[in-house]
């Protein structure tokens, strides 16, 4: 019945989305297929809900006859785990989505492609997650690459928009035709390409490790851990905010989805793949909140700290299989508890931090920072929103992002007791980089809320407009983030029903009471917050009350009566002293011209700006060699149609034969 | 009536904070030979900023006004968790380490936006200064208190500082070891000598003063007494290093805890008297020093168990 109501749910959405190729009118379609959609998600949200409560987790066959039995679905805990994370955050994602078209339908743009691939992407992305058949999911998972391709060139005219957006479509694909192998390899083995039956023993062939490291490349480079970054912070800034919203908050989690089927599959028992894991994510983590702090561009910015929170939540699913290494179920349970946390409360803060950072960009028409300030006094909701988003991404009590940080924190500390040996140290090593990761994220942010909401305005504004919609949107993902560090227990009560449906975890046994044994106790949290909270507001009216006498004045300049906008201090000076540690990695180039003389004739100027490593070094010279190879063949290349259709055929016989003498 | 002694004593030490200071300033001002301040000045000082009016710029928002009251509750909280004497603190619990830590980022945070929501230059430089230390002085933290926590198995402050007993030699290594890094934490995060001045003001090499440059009355109150409070806080985390030697009595570990925290009055005052400031470019290396020493308990553990 839940199931019905799942897919009655699709349906409408899907309906929805086919709305704007009938309706001519813009205004109507936006608002019919955007809110239909909404009404969509409801269904399949509460047919997801209440499969959850009446457990089926079983096996749902789609289709009319025999053959199309092997396209199937099933509800297991990890795909309802993201299912519903996928359906709530695209809730605030189509409200912003629908006030994010409005402007761009008054100024006469045609966004009906927009809206269908928008909606439609949706609609993928929840048949992706339920998904249990390799080659359904692999058709979902083209089609999300390719929808979400389509909805980033809305501003198709710009040349970033294409060079970025080209970027993604590489990178994705790359990741697509990892997973290729990596499904193909896996139906070899097992004879079948159903999700419930990839059920492999561990043993350390190569052919395992290749697997994994096929898997793990695969989703990883969708994820957008380190090296397998590049495409983020290029494909983040250029697409519409609600797709970057978007982006960052569901679809790279679905990395994170298919890294977690991977061990479900394979089951890696090698501690060795944990240290690997921990590596990189520690990496991402660090490198990627220090790219963060030297950005100006906030949606590059925020990108980058989408590999900083991807990272501690591979921190945490690195510790997992650590756990999984020496069958100890309490560290399993607390890394991959850790993971699925963090997944979640970085999905609700960085959808919110990305619709603040497109509000602000549809009404100052830039994304650098340096150009902002100010606009507490405009929007000061706003700012309120922000500063709500920003203090829980940067793990800071009272909000959410710390309770996340706070398992991590534990599962080190159980990993160390329980395995002894050398394990303390690299696990004091790990508590180090995530403190160390967490000091970097208060000063990114810190960062970016004084130079983009305090101060004084660096361009001239006259007006700022936020509408009730994009407050609502982001008002729900602010009380949720409150909502959540104040009162963890409904959600790791949730999370310990994922676990216990998860193989990975319950082979060991899913008795509730010894899993939620393995956490840490949230109830001090409650009430240490909720009595930070209430102290606070009592000092602050106490204050109040006290402080009759107050008035307003100028700065206090240190005697220099001047001050003005040009002269705050800015987000590369903020961040300077920060960047210059690892300069060599962050590639920071300076330019400056000095303007000469007592009174200068010719303005100087002075720019700075951090190239990304991994572009630079590995993917920029590989792109170049393979540039040039192809170059090499280019001569192959007429412009007539025959030559093309006798290299289709010369190819399809190679294959056919290489198949034919090659008994796989 | 455990409970109702640890609010007793925690409200003890919420008063006598200022007191802290005060003994600083006047024995500082003895050892280069002047007279000095009362002990209580810091009281008086506090009076007379109840009194005055609070300013506001013309660009400060409503987080200048909530910033210093963010500031301060967290710093009160952060205190609760920290064992004081033998008297069990009010705030325990298995992790509490990383809220501490945590609690004292939430302050910097609402600290720095303060002090940028000006728009003033010299606030900025101030805020980012601040910025780039902490992110020394959290690995520092996490490196002594984190190898502590790593060698004796519990995540909580009152057990990890009541496991300390000198009945295993090599513990006094790790205290010693500890106690130094963390009084170079504390020097750090309360923007002492080598690292801050305290005393000079329209310096532009400094930290805690610049970023407070623009608040008065109240909000000043609060940001001073939230300073004091963090000197206290800290002196007690590197106090209770030392305690409470195996004694088990309430009464005489709260001396002892008194005549620890007099030392190190005495240590601070010496290294302040002795040194000048350091050049803010050379402040990263003393960190990273301060950092390095942490690792090594870590190390000696590990080859002491092998």
């Amino acid at each position: 019945m839940s199931i019905n109501l799942f897919f009655w749910g699709i349906l409408i959405q899907s309906l929805c989305a086919i709305i704007p190729l009938i309706i001519k009118n813009e205004n109507r379609y936006s608002f019919l297929s955007h809110f239909g959609a909404l009404l969509g998600i409801v269904f399949s949200l509460l047919g997801t809900i209440g499969n959850l409560v009446f457990g089926s987790s079983g096996l749902i066959y789609i289709g009319f006859n025999p053959y199309w039995n092997s396209l199937n679905f099933r509800f297991d805990s990890l795909s309802t785990f993201f299912v519903l994370l996928i359906q709530i955050l695209s809730i605030p994602a189509l409200l912003y989505s629908f006030s994010y078209q409005k402007p761009y339908i008054a100024s006469g743009k045609k966004v009906k492609l927009y809206v269908f691939s928008f909606i439609m992407l949706i609609v993928s992305l929840q048949l992706l997650t339920v998904a249990n058949n390799a080659v359904l999911f692999l058709v979902f998972w083209e089609l999300m690459a390719l929808l979400s391709y389509l909805n980033m060139v809305f501003e198709n005219e710009k040349s970033e928009v294409q060079k970025g957006s080209f970027i993604y479509f590489v990178a994705t694909h790359l990741a697509t035709f990892l997973l290729y192998v990596f499904f193909l390899m896996l139906h070899q083995i097992t004879g079948s390409w159903n999700f419930s039956e990839f059920h492999l023993v561990f043993n350390s062939t190569p052919q395992y490790y290749l697997l994994f490291a096929l898997g793990f490349i695969g989703f990883g480079i969708k994820a957008g851990f380190m090296p397998f970054h590049f495409w983020l912070p290029k494909a983040h800034p250029i697409a519409p905010t609600y797709l970057s919203a978007f982006l960052s908050g569901v679809i790279i989690k679905l990395g994170i989805y298919g890294i977690f089927r991977v061990f479900e599959f394979l089951k890696p028992t090698d501690p060795i793949l944990g240290w690997i894991v921990l590596a990189i994510s520690l990496i991402s983590a660090i490198f990627g909140v220090w790219y963060a702090l030297a950005q100006h561009d906030i949606k590059t910015l925020l990108a980058y700290h989408s590999i900083e929170n991807i990272g501690i939540i591979g921190i945490g699913m690195g510790i997992g299989l650590i756990g999984m290494a020496y069958s100890n179920q309490t560290i399993i349970i607390l890394g991959f508890a850790g993971a699925l946390f963090h997944t979640v409360n970085h999905a609700i803060f960085k959808s919110q931090l990305f619709i603040g950072s497109g509000i602000i960009y549809q009404n100052l028409h830039t994304r650098n920072i340096e150009k902002m300030g100010g606009i507490i006094h405009y929007a000061p909701w706003l700012s309120v929103f922000f500063l709500i988003g920003s203090v829980a991404i940067s793990g800071i009590p009272p909000l959410n992002g710390f309770i996340s940080e706070f398992i991590i924190y534990n599962s080190f500390f159980k990993t160390a007791g329980y395995f002894g040996n050398y394990y303390p140290i690299f696990m004091l090593i790990m508590t180090v980089g995530l403190a160390l990761v967490g000091g970097l994220a208060v000063a990114c942010f810190t960062k970016v809320n004084s130079i983009m909401f305090l101060g004084l305005p660096r361009t001239e504004l006259k007006a700022f407009h936020v509408s009730r919609l994009e407050y609502f949107s982001l008002g729900i993902l602010a009380l949720m983030c409150i909502f959540i560090g104040i009162f963890p227990q409904p959600v790791i009560a949730f999370i310990i029903a994922v676990l216990q449906g998860m193989p990975i975890v319950n082979s060991f046994g899913n008795d509730f009471s010894v899993i939620s044994s393995a956490f840490p106790a949230f109830s001090p949290f409650t009430m240490i917050f909720l009595s930070l909270i209430l102290f606070m507001t009592m000092t602050f009216l106490f204050k109040k009350f006290l402080s009759r006498k107050s008035r307003i004045a100028k700065p206090w300049g240190c005697g220099y009566q001047h001050l003005n906008e040009r002269m705050q201090y800015t987000a590369s000076s903020y961040a300077d002293e920060l960047n210059l540690i690892p300069s060599n990695i962050l590639m920071i180039k300076k330019d400056a011209v000095v303007p000469e003389d007592i009174f200068p004739k010719a303005g100087g100027h002075f720019h700075s700006h951090s190239h990304d490593f991994a572009e630079e070094v590995i993917v920029r010279p590989v792109y170049s060699k393979i540039i040039k190879s192809i170059n090499r063949i280019v001569f192959l290349s007429k412009n007539d149609i025959r030559v093309y259709i006798a290299f289709i055929l010369i190819a399809l016989v190679s294959y056919l034969a290489f198949a034919f003498f090659w008994k796989f | 009536m455990e409970k109702l002694i640890s609010v007793l004593i925690y409200l003890i030490f919420i008063v006598s904070a200022p007191l802290f200071i005060g003994i600083v300033n006047k024995l500082k001002s003895r050892l280069t030979g002047r007279l000095g301040p009362s002990i209580f000045q810091t009281y008086f000082d506090l009076k007379r900023l109840l009194r005055k009016e609070t300013i506001y710029a013309q660009s400060a928002s409503f987080v200048s006004r909530i910033a210093p009251v963010v500031s301060f509750s967290s710093i009160l909280f952060a205190g609760m968790i920290l064992p004081i004497g033998f008297y069990k603190p009010l705030i325990s619990f298995n992790g509490d380490i990383i809220l501490f830590a945590y609690l004292l980022g939430l302050s910097r945070f609402f600290q720095i936006l303060g002090a940028m929501d000006i728009g003033s230059s010299f606030e900025g430089m101030g805020a980012a200064r601040e910025a780039t230390f902490a992110v020394f002085a959290e690995p520092i933290y996490f490196f002594t208190l984190g190898s502590l926590a790593f060698i004796f198995k519990f995540t909580s402050m009152y057990d990890i500082f009541h496991s300390i007993s000198l009945n295993d030699p090599s513990f006094i290594i790790f205290i010693i070891v500890s106690a130094i890094s963390v009084f170079f934490l504390m020097i750090t995060e309360t923007s002492r000598m080598p690292v801050d001045d305290p005393n000079t003001h329209l310096e532009l090499t400094m930290i805690h003063e610049v970023m407070i440059l623009d608040n008065s009355g109240l909000d000043l109150f609060l940001y001073q007494y939230s300073s004091y409070l963090k000197m206290l806080v800290y002196a007690t985390f590197a106090a209770d290093f030392f305690n409470p030697f195996n004694v088990q009595n309430h009464i005489i570990g709260f001396l002892l805890y008194i005549i620890i925290l007099l030392i190190l009055i005495g240590n601070l005052v010496w290294i302040e008297t002795m040194m000048g400031r350091f050049r803010m470019k050379n402040i990263p290396r003393y960190l990273l020093f301060a950092a390095s020493i942490g690792i090594l308990n870590l190390l000696i553990y590990t080859f002491f168990n092998k």
